[in-house]
């Protein structure tokens, strides 16, 4: 009799065993949480990162939350969100770093309760990002340089407007702008400034830098904003034929400014891409592939001037496709 | 079952629960491998189907957007017709119905931009580069032709992506062309939300294999992702799957634009099938299991009553005596089976206590015929000596001597009951004496000590007179000296104790046991292993002789028996 018992709860365990399998094999299917820490969410190049986000979003059944101060210096609202993110059970960041150094504590925090951080657009001075997707911003800062110094005959000189010097992908691109410039030797930085992001501020510095310094003939600036201030600026004071604008990343006004002259050239940037590759890793993290992710992923870039502004390519580039407003 | 010996073959269980598993498996495995094939074909089938749809529905959509951009061209060619003032009405009307008009702009023969009608814009003093028009195309063309969508370029700040439609105008006018900017993104949002399962997407190519519209281009140019779209551009309108991808490639009707729809196998296909891989285990199982336990429990329900029959016939064959059968349940075949044996068990018990009564009723009969022999040898020389007694007129020991041969005889009879009292028997035993003294002319005395309550017991008949013979015979008879039998009688609990003791010669230990061994066949009269027998036979093992004796000490003969009442063992 006692054998038969335990032989009946045997059979019981192997059912309840067989039940239970097939319980967690619908617990499995849940969407994964993931927040996108921006540092703007206004500009058209955080835009299309949110669209190439959402993209990547919907392919891998994610859920995302997309967060972003108001300005882009204003690293302290970040560390905020992200520990709110954290807070509210996020498993994976993907964050751009307003500041280098300040946001780390916050990643490192984050990481330390185990959500996976993946950095895009600008990387953050911590070990616990697993993957870093954006531009190769030394390239791009050379880039930059070497536009202005195919385009511009003779010797050159160079202002530079740049953005929060606590940023890294902005003094990367800087280091990459004033080494490539060095190795020319027909040019010279006369002047670098860093201005708010944001267009009107960069177009008073910028002003200011311009009158300051007229002898300037290159003028680099190297985000969305500054680039706007600057073409604004150049356009204002008349100065479109005399100084050679470099920008960053498309905006209709410096497209606008490139058809009319204020902007000689611009280094687009590929955000849609930062955008879907950064969700798609974070999935790959949080699914268990993380073991194929390279440590950084460079996002193509590309010069666009007015000799190739309508390309087929370059319309690609430049102009995201509008969602249907309904 | 402790004591079941173990032995080589299989027990019943366990062919049973190995034959039932066994099948119920391979039958499930088949079953599950036969099902899985044809659900995975099901599925990759539905997987088409499905994909299809989505790809038609697109390039319906489509080809629906084409058409109504071909209408609205009929009606903008139309309005050309009119004189400026109405044809500017007309146009107005046009755009205010069709928001997703962009614009409408019309050339003069050389390509020069004459007039733009759009919702609410001016087109630039200088236009960089108009995307909307190109003067050679349109005139190698000579037909109405579409563009792929591009940005339209003519306005300040307003970069909305469009697909143009160009005709020629009937000559004579100041127009020669107009061109009609669509705008593309009902179409590049409708594109967007296309989803085949979860990541699968649409996209368009024209015929050559160029991507006219790819939701995710900014993948694609960066070199992030590819298409391979040259092999795609060969294969006819179809669904194709390979390893990992089903391709689903149908063309838009009025267009040499192709929709092709991506999904991937993993996804539509091999999670599904996945699932159903999982859940068919988990029901092989639950199957399996269920088969076990009902093997299980049949082999039980034939093994264990069969189990129970052969440790019923093991523990018969080791003790049949006390061995009480209790009936095994189960089938009506083990039940049968159960019933012969229970049968077979009385039956053979029944024989074996005959057998056993036969043997002793046997023995019994042997040993009364013995009894009821005289030792002729006996009887000679106890005449012989009463003649002898007669002839020299020693007339009173002749009576005596007489007188104890006929007690002898008479007790030896007893009418043929087999107990006597104790005081009978010890009268026999004196007679005996009395007339061997005579014979033997007093070489011995004997003396007797009787406990009076023993008198009444019941003891066999001659049991002590074969003992005292064997006294006389082997101790007293090589004596010199003069010789004593000393017979006492006591209760030793329930037990009579009769005890003869001689002085004689003596036995060492392989006398007694010859003694005790010795048959009446090389004797006359019962002889000592005979009373040792008797007694056995009557009243047990724990009964009988028990010789002690010492070379040139004596010899004493302990005889045990229980307390018999008259009639008590009579009919034994």
């Amino acid at each position: 009799m006692k054998r038969n018992r335990t032989a009946a709860l045997c059979c019981a365990a192997l059912l309840l065993l067989g039940l239970s399998s097939c319980g967690t094999d619908t617990a499995s299917s849940t969407q994964h949480v993931v927040t996108l820490v921006s540092k703007s969410t206004q500009t058209e190049f955080w835009l299309s990162v949110f669209a190439g986000a959402e993209a990547a979003a919907t392919e891998y059944n994610v859920k995302l939350n997309i967060v972003g101060p108001e300005t882009e210096e204003d690293y302290k609202t970040q560390n905020q969100m992200v520990a709110d993110a954290v807070a509210q059970g996020t498993e994976a960041l993907v964050f751009s770093a307003i500041d280098y150094e300040n946001n780390a504590d916050a990643v490192d925090e984050a990481a330390g309760k185990g959500v996976k951080i993946v950095a895009i657009d600008s990387n953050v001075d911590s070990s616990a990002v697993s993957t870093y997707i954006g531009t190769d911003n030394y390239a791009a800062g050379q880039m930059a340089a070497r536009a202005a110094l195919e385009r511009v005959k003779g010797r050159l000189k160079v202002g530079i407007i740049n953005y929060d010097i606590s940023s890294a992908n902005g003094q990367e691109r800087q280091r990459g702008a004033e080494d490539t410039f060095r190795e020319s030797g027909r040019a010279e930085v006369t002047a670098v400034i860093n201005t708010l992001a944001e267009a009107g501020q960069a177009q008073k510095d910028t002003e200011a830098l311009l009158n300051e310094h007229p002898e300037i003939d290159v003028l680099l600036a190297f985000n969305e904003p500054t680039s706007v201030g600057a073409a604004q600026a150049v356009e204002v004071l008349g100065l479109s034929e005399q100084v050679f604008l470099v920008g960053f990343d498309s905006n209709v006004l410096t497209i606008d400014g490139l058809q009319e002259g204020s902007v000689d050239a611009l280094v687009v940037q590929n955000p849609y891409a930062m955008g879907y590759l950064g969700v798609e890793s974070a999935y790959k993290l949080l699914s268990g592939q993380g073991g194929g992710l390279e440590q950084t992923v460079d996002t193509s870039t590309r010069i666009v001037d007015r000799s190739n502004l309508f390309s087929i390519d370059s319309q690609k580039a430049l102009f995201a496709f509008e969602q249907r407003e309904d | 079952m402790k004591g079941v010996k173990s032995r080589g073959g299989l027990r019943i269980t366990a062919i049973l629960v190995t034959m039932v598993v066994g099948v119920v498996a391979i039958i499930l495995c088949c079953c599950i491998l036969l099902f899985l094939n044809r659900y995975r074909s099901a599925i990759v089938q539905n997987a088409r189907t499905s994909s299809a749809q989505a790809v038609s529905q697109v390039s319906n959509t489509v080809s629906n957007y084409l058409r109504d951009m071909n209408q609205a061209m009929g009606l903008v060619e139309q309005s050309m017709l009119e004189s400026a003032d109405s044809r500017d009405e007309l146009l107005g009307a046009f755009l205010k119905f069709r928001p997703d008009v962009v614009a409408v702009t019309s050339y003069s023969p050389n390509g020069a931009l004459l007039d733009c009608w759009s919702p609410g814009r001016e087109p630039r003093e200088t236009i960089y580069q108009n995307l909307s028009f190109d003067l050679n195309k349109a005139r190698a063309k000579g037909a109405p032709y579409m563009t792929a969508p591009h940005v339209e370029t003519i306005f300040e700040s307003y970069y909305p992506w469009v697909v143009t439609m160009t005709a020629p105008l009937a000559p004579g006018g100041e127009a020669a062309w107009v061109s009609l900017d669509l705008s593309f993104s009902s179409i590049s949002s409708y594109i967007n939300n296309v989803s085949i399962g979860q990541r699968g997407y649409c996209f368009l190519m024209d015929s050559d294999g160029n991507i006219v519209y790819h939701p995710q281009q900014q993948l694609l140019y960066s070199g992030l992702k590819s298409e391979n779209t040259a092999a795609l551009a060969a294969l006819k309108d179809d669904v194709y799957v390979d390893d990992t991808v089903i391709y689903c490639v149908t063309s838009v009707e009025g267009s040499d634009w192709r929709v092709v729809g991506v999904s991937y196998v993993d996804e539509l296909v091999n999670r599904n099938v996945q699932d159903m891989i999982r859940l068919t285990c988990v029901l092989a199982v639950v199957v399996l299991a269920a088969a076990l336990l009902a093997s299980w429990l049949l082999s039980r329900l034939l093994g264990r009553p069969l189990r129970g029959l052969a440790s019923a016939m093991e523990s018969f064959e080791a003790d049949a005596d006390h061995f009480s059968y209790h009936p095994v349940g189960g089938t009506r075949e083990v039940q049968e089976l159960s019933d012969s044996f229970g049968h077979m068990v009385v039956q053979i018990q029944q024989l074996m206590s005959t057998v056993r009564e036969e043997e002793v009723n046997l023995r019994k009969t042997e040993l009364k015929a013995l009894q009821a022999q005289i030792n002729p040898h006996f009887l000679y020389n106890t005449l012989d000596s009463i003649a002898w007694m007669c002839e020299q007129g020693r007339n009173a020991d002749a009576v005596k001597m007489v007188h104890a041969l006929a007690r002898l005889f008479r007790i030896s009879i007893s009418k043929g009951h087999e107990l006597i009292p104790i005081a009978k028997e010890i009268e026999h035993a004196e007679s005996y004496l009395q007339i061997q003294k005579y014979r033997y002319k007093n070489q011995f005395t004997y003396d007797f000590q009787v406990d009076p309550e023993c008198l009444d017991y019941y003891c066999n008949k001659i049991t002590l007179q074969p003992i005292i013979e064997n006294a006389i015979n082997h101790g007293l008879d090589l004596m010199v000296d003069e010789g004593h039998i000393q017979v006492t009688v006591g209760q030793d609990g329930d037990d009579i104790v009769f005890c003869v003791q001689d002085n004689g010669v003596g036995m060492s230990e392989d006398q007694i046991v010859s003694i005790m061994r010795r048959g009446p066949k090389d004797r006359t009269g019962i002889g000592i292993k005979n009373v040792n027998d008797r007694l056995k036979i009557y009243f047990g093992k724990e009964y009988g002789l028990h010789i002690t004796s010492e070379l040139d000490v004596g010899t004493s003969v302990e005889i045990r028996m229980p307390k018999i009442r008259e009639g008590s063992y009579e009919t034994k």
